[in-house]
This record gives C-alpha cells, structure tokens and sequence, in this order.
C-alpha cells in the first residue's frame, strides 16, 4: 500500500522520494502544532522506594543471571550532566529483578517468573530449524512472513469465525510485548484517556506514559475480580480514546465473561471508544470458554486483537507476536512497529506457522497437561492455609497471603523465599496504587510437576505463620 | 475511523525501500534495492543457533556472554573500555537499539541533527518520540562533511546527533578529521552521539572504521548501536545491541524491556558463537564485498551510471542515473 489514508493519489509520486524534502516539510508542518500535554506522571512512592536499590530494569519475564550492578557516576562526568528523556522518570527496576536475584542466592523454587522451565514442542522446533537450513535468515517483509500472516488469519477465524485480510489487517511483532507497544505508540496521542484494569501486565502502564497518555484505572478485586459496571460507566466518557483489556488476564487468572466484554462494548460503540486485547493466554482457558472482544457486533472495527506464540507454544524466548485489526487502525500499529523493529524474526515466523497450524489435539493436551500442573499447586496452596483465589484461564493463581501474618506483599515473597524457599511475586506491581495489592501474591504454575510439587512440600515443611 | 490514528502515525509514510522490495517480488526483478544478502549465513553462525534450540533455550533470555564478548572486541578493536555487565543492551536489531536510544534520550521537541543523505527510518524514529529531525547536508560529490553547515545547524534544542559511518547509502567512511569535527560540537553543545554502525566490518581499500566514541570528551555521551546483521548475513534474526555508559544504558534497557522485553533467545546464543569468529572471518567478508563493490562499480559505469563517489565501505553504491533517463529516481527503479 503505496498510500496513506488521507493523502490523494496525485501525492503518489512524491511520498515516493526517500530523500526528498517534501516528507521532512510534512514531518515539520505536523509538528509545529499546539503543544502537546505529556500524559499524567502520578508518583508512586511506594514503587519508587522498592526500585531505588537496583538500577536495572527487567520485566517478570526474567532478569539475567549475572547482577548487574548499580553505577551512579560515569568515569567523565560531564559539566552539565546529560539527561535522558523525562518519560523514564517512571521506569525503574522492577521488582522481577529483585526477586530473582533473592531467589538465585537462596536456592528458591522459582514459580514467580512467568515462563515455562520445560520446551516447546519439538514440530515447531524442527521448523525453525529447518527455516534456518534453508537459508530462510534475511529480513521479512515489515509486517510478516505472508505464510504466517496466512496461518494467523485460519486460526483467527476458526477460534471466532471472523475472516480477516491477512495482507491488510495482521501486524507481526517481536512479541506480543511490541505489538502492545506499537498499537499504543500508533494510536495514542499525547494526552488521550485510556483505561487500564489493574492488577495489570506491568508494560501497559509503562508504554502507555511513553505515550503520554492519561491512564484511568479501574480496579478488580477479590473474590472473583469481576468488572465493577458502576465504576465502568462513569470511567467511560466521549473523552476516552480506549479501553485495554487482558483476556485470560495476568495475573488474576480472571476470563471477562460475555456480559462484562458485552457491557464494555456497548459504552464503547456510544463513546466511540477503541479497544486493544491482550489474549496471549487464550488457549490456556480452563473454567471458561475465552472470547475475543473484536467478534461481538459492531467490535471488529474498533478493535485491535493481539497475541503471540510464546505462551500457547512454551517457546517465550522466540518473540513472536501479532496484532490483528481492520485496516485503518493496523495502519497506525505498521507504522510505529516499522520504526520500532522494522521487522521480525524470520526463521520463527516459518516456525510458528507451522504452530498455528497444529491440529486440534495440540491445544485438548496442553489445556490437560496445565490442568494437571494447576491441581498440584492449588491443592498445595490451600492445603498450607493460603486464600486462594479461583482462576479460570493463564497459569497464574493469586492468593491472599495474610493468613501469614506479614505486613505486605512484599514482605511476604522475601520471607517466603528466605525461610521457605519458593518464589512468589508480590502483586502491588500490578497496580497503579501499590496499596490495592498488598494482600494479594501470584504464583505460576507453567513448570514441570515435579517442581511443582517440590514448591509444595517445601511450603508444607516450612511456611509458617508469624 | 481513521481520525482515531494518533497523529504522528498519520504522518508518517510507508518505507518507500519496503515498498520497492515487495515490488521488486511481485515483477521477479532483482533486488539490488533492499540492504540484505542473498547469500548464505556462515554455517558455523546457522549450526549455532540450531544447536541452542535443540538444547531447550526458547525462552526469556538475556545472554551476557554477548556482553562480554562485545566489550573485548570493542577494547580490541577500537581501544574502547566498557562494562560489559551495565553498559551493554541486547535489543531486536540495530532497529531497535536505535529506537530504544531515541526513546531514552529525546523529549517533545528536541531537535536532532542526522547527515543527509540519511537512512530513512532514523527520521520517523525520532519524530514517534516527539523529536525535530533537523538534517545537515554533506556535500556532494564525495559527500564531505561541511563544518561550517553542521556548526549553523545546532540550536540550544539540539539533543542528539545521529552518525551512521560506514554510511547508508553513499558508502561514506567518516576520517578522523571529520570525526574530530562532530566530536567538538557535541562536546561543545553537551550533545548525544547516537551512532549506528552496522557497518562496521564492511569497509574498503585500507579504510578503517573509526568509533567516534573514542574520541576525547565522546564516550560518556555517545550511545552505539550495532548488530549481528550485516556482518553475519542474519539480517532476519534481530540481535544488535546499544553501548554506552552505565546510566544511559540503564535508560535505553528501561524502554526496550517495554517494546520487546528481549531479543530472540536461541539468536542470542548464536551470537556467542558469531562473535568469537576468527579474525580469518572477518578478512573474508571484507575481501568478498570488496570484490562485489568492485563488480558493481565497474558494471553499472559501463551502463552509464555515474558514480562520482566509490563506496569506502557499507554495501551500497550511490549512483547517479544515466543523462538520458526520464523517470525519477523511484520511478525509475
């Protein structure tokens, strides 16, 4: 597509100068325009303090095994020290990081981390393979291998009937992790309202003030973590530019029902409000049937689906993602993602759609295997005295640890993982006010039985309360 | 629907080299268009990576050993001294490492200079980030660095400079002198360096690739970005990385961890391997594209091209279309 929507064709040629002065003139001209609002900058003092002692930053998915130290004078420092750019006044480390490294120095059973510690299926891994052999090692068209955008699209369209343009309207991403970035970075303006429900995915917040969006934030809470309508109404404006849900959501484990998804879409359709979905546990759906937002009427048009391989395929390390969307809105997501990475992977685009295209039985056995694994660890957690809270989808369980007499979340994962040796994550991390969190810790439950089970007897020998 | 876009996505224009790439598919042309090869990864580099993914390492993954490797290449190399352990960030591409940098350097407005003729995606990088890009033109027909341009270009907005060398697409290799030139501005103006330098092992006839942060008063405000792309033929597996002191590392990781969270887990460890190849390697990519450099300059000559500059280094030659073309230089294509 030669053609952004709002130019003419007689713009053809000239957009078609690489260097040309026209595009830098419409570059400037849109950009000399009323200043721009930064989004809301809110402080989190408890956040801040809990990351003050460690100056790397990591996501829950996996801090790197060697410390990294912190170094707070460069070897020159310069006569007016440089800065870097103000949206990182939010980012600092986080608390996967600290986590780790406790639980590396205590020998810990790890079931914080939100990956698996077992593989892939070894189809998927011999088509990568193969990809690679081949010679299949060059850039990829921007927004994906056409044979995967294909295979994106047939299981889009068996998991909710709706037929898509694999051309027009499938992104590919490094992860699902870019694609939230790009369609956040293509279609936020500084400024723009979105709403969050916390406890949430801890790059939403982020990437969103990168931004510079206003983030409302709707809590879900304990038992069953339901959408609460009331707050939702009010919430929900003509003012607000989108909604951003996690479906199976992390770290809950909560599915949005058709009435909740139902009621979303209504206020969306009065408010013209856009939608982005974060689905990456969609097949990890145990106690519900998982639906997508985009295939209730009127949805699809305002609606960016993502997801990616990683989870449904134990593969978290590949990076591939995707986000699905009608055309004027896979525009926007196209082009940040262009500037962003530029392209994906591409032996694991050849390999991941031969994933998307396993049959059947792939999803009943790992539904069945998770399941098993998901037994284990909630009949340990209940056994010991923890609250556990129900969880119908992902391989995450919350539960409240207060039973054990600790003050804090926080507190409670390092005891748990000194004196007892298991990890937990805290989830005041999820939130953007700390303090709705601190009764609640999430576990994983995406690794083998028999860590599992030690995880279990570990807290059965040792976990106390104070 | 389409007011919904934000209004920097509506700005910015499809890549027109992407554009001619898919062209280029759909007419069974030859591309001489697109920056990739079409020859074969190094085997010891594929077998690598096929190794790490039959050895179960798929998931999450940050491989320091990249780090370590890098900063021993990089003090053997350019006599530059980093910290493997802060000032190195593994990113998906150079693409990445450049828009992580952008992200962790840039605010609303500040202005950054970029030579022109200038690759096209560091423009639009800097423009999603709130930036000015403001462009400082070489000056044809050897694409010399004009002092006096470069000087008149800073304003008290002036964030960052972007230095790609070897260069995209004149195959320019930045000398010293010239080097030395942007290094006393941005000392002087408490500028970023941000480089790319992808480049890096491609360059001809004795020229040496000089890393401008081993110029006095350079390293504690440069940012490199580099891969694994160019100089290994992976061009699709998206391993580069950005180096730069601790503090701005720290930064730059900050906002990659957001747009990816990681580079790909097996390529990551096929970087172990790529980057203890033998010096032998590296002799044999110089020496092959010089041959190629070689091939192409003679035989787009004698079909009346003019090519008044020969590429010092990078794979593209700039060439200026015969007296008697009527098209454009896109349409033409």
């Amino acid at each position: 597509m030669f053609l952004s929507p709002s130019l003419s064709s007689s713009d053809h040629v000239m957009l078609l100068r690489p260097f040309s002065t026209f595009r830098r003139a419409l570059l400037s001209s849109s950009l000399s325009n009323t200043p721009r609002t930064l989004g809301s900058f809110a402080s989190h003092s408890t956040k801040t303090t809990l990351m003050a002692s460690i100056s790397t930053a990591s996501t829950e998915k996996g801090a790197s095994s060697t410390d990294q130290e912190p170094q707070k004078q460069q070897q020159q420092p310069p006569a007016r020290p440089l800065q870097v750019a103000k949206r990182l006044e939010k980012f600092k480390t986080t608390i996967f990081t600290q986590m780790s490294m406790l639980a590396i120095k205590h020998g810990a059973v790890n079931l914080g981390q939100g990956f698996p510690n077992f593989d892939g299926p070894n189809f998927v891994k011999e088509a990568a393979i193969q990809a690679i052999r081949e010679g299949k090692n060059q850039y990829a068209r921007g927004y994906g291998v056409p044979d995967f955008n294909s295979a994106i699209v047939a299981r889009f369209g068996k998991d909710t009937g709706l037929e898509v343009d694999p051309e027009k309207e499938v992104t590919v991403t490094s992860g699902c992790t870019e694609a939230i970035a790009a369609t956040i970075l293509g279609l936020i303006n500084p400024g723009d309202e979105v709403i969050l429900f916390a406890p949430f995915y801890d790059s939403y917040e982020a990437t969103l003030s990168m931004a510079g969006a206003k983030i409302k934030c709707i809590t879900l809470r304990p038992p069953d973590f339901s959408v609460p309508v009331d707050e939702l109404k009010s919430a929900i404006s003509k003012n607000t530019r989108a909604v951003l849900i996690n479906t199976p959501h992390n770290p809950t484990g909560k599915m949005f029902t058709r009435e909740e998804l139902e009621l979303i879409a209504a206020l969306c359709i009065e408010n013209d409000v856009l939608v982005f979905t974060d689905e990456v546990y969609d097949k990890l759906a145990f106690e519900a049937e998982h639906i997508s937002m985009a295939s209730l009427p009127g949805m699809y048009e305002r609606t960016v689906t993502m997801n990616s391989l990683g989870k449904t395929f134990s593969l978290t390390g590949w990076k591939i993602g995707w986000a699905i969307a009608p055309e004027h809105l896979t525009w926007g997501v196209r082009q940040a993602h262009s500037f962003l990475t530029f392209a994906t992977s591409t032996p694991m685009q050849w390999a991941a759609a031969a994933a998307l295209r396993a049959p059947d039985s792939y999803y009943v056995e790992l539904k069945r295997d998770y399941m098993a694994k998901k037994a284990i660890l909630v009949e340990g957690l209940k056994a010991v005295g923890f609250v556990v809270y129900p969880s119908s989808g992902t391989y995450f369980v919350v539960v409240d640890h207060t039973p054990f007499g600790l003050e804090n979340d926080v507190a409670f994962c390092e005891y748990l993982i000194k004196e007892v040796g298991v990890v937990a994550i805290p989830t005041s991390v999820f939130y953007l006010n700390p303090e709705e969190g601190k009764n609640l810790v999430r576990f994983t439950f995406c690794k083998d039985e028999d860590t599992l089970k030690a995880a279990v007897q570990r807290m059965k020998q040792r976990l106390r309360k104070i | 629907m389409e007011a919904k876009l934000s209004r920097i996505s509506r700005t910015l224009t499809p890549s027109p080299i992407q554009e001619l790439s898919h062209l280029a598919q759909r007419c069974g042309a030859i591309n001489l268009a697109e920056g990739f090869p079409d020859f074969s990864a190094p085997p010891h580099v594929k077998e690598a990576a096929i190794s790490a993914i039959n050895a179960d390492l798929n998931q999450y993954r940050h491989v320091q050993g990249i780090c370590d490797l890098l900063a021993a290449t990089m003090r053997q190399n350019y006599g530059l001294d980093i910290n493997p352990l802060t000032d190195v960030v593994i990113c998906c591409g150079q693409s990445e490492a450049f828009a992580a940098a952008i992200f962790a350097a840039i605010n609303q407005g500040d202005e950054v200079l970029l030579f022109d003729p200038a690759y096209e995606t560091y423009e639009s990088c800097i423009a999603l980030a709130g930036g000015i890009p403001v462009y400082v033109p070489l000056d044809p027909p050897y694409w010399t660095l004009n002092v006096d341009k470069l000087m008149k270009s800073f304003t008290s907005r002036t964030k960052a400079v972007v230095l790609n060398s070897p260069h995209n697409p004149t195959g320019k290799v930045f000398s010293k002198e010239e080097l030395q030139a942007i290094a006393g501005a941005c000392c002087k103006m408490d500028c970023f360096a941000i480089t790319d330098e992808v480049y890096e092992y491609i360059t001809f006839d004795m020229q040496k690739h000089i890393s401008i942060a081993t110029l006095p008063g350079m390293q504690e405000r440069t940012v490199i970005t580099s891969s694994l792309s160019k100089t290994f033929s992976v061009t699709g597996w998206r391993i580069g990385w950005a180096c730069a002191p601790a503090s701005i590392a720290s930064a730059i990781r900050s906002i990659h961890v957001k747009i990816t969270d990681s580079a790909p887990a097996p390529f990551q460890e096929a970087a172990v391997t790529a980057l203890q190849s033998p010096p032998a390697y590296f002799k044999f990519l110089k020496a092959e594209y010089e041959a190629k450099r070689d091939f192409v300059v003679q035989m787009l000559s004698s079909l009346g091209f003019q090519i008044r500059f020969k590429p010092q280094g990078s794979v593209f030659v700039f060439a200026e279309l015969p007296e008697n073309w009527l098209l454009s230089d896109v349409m033409g294509a």
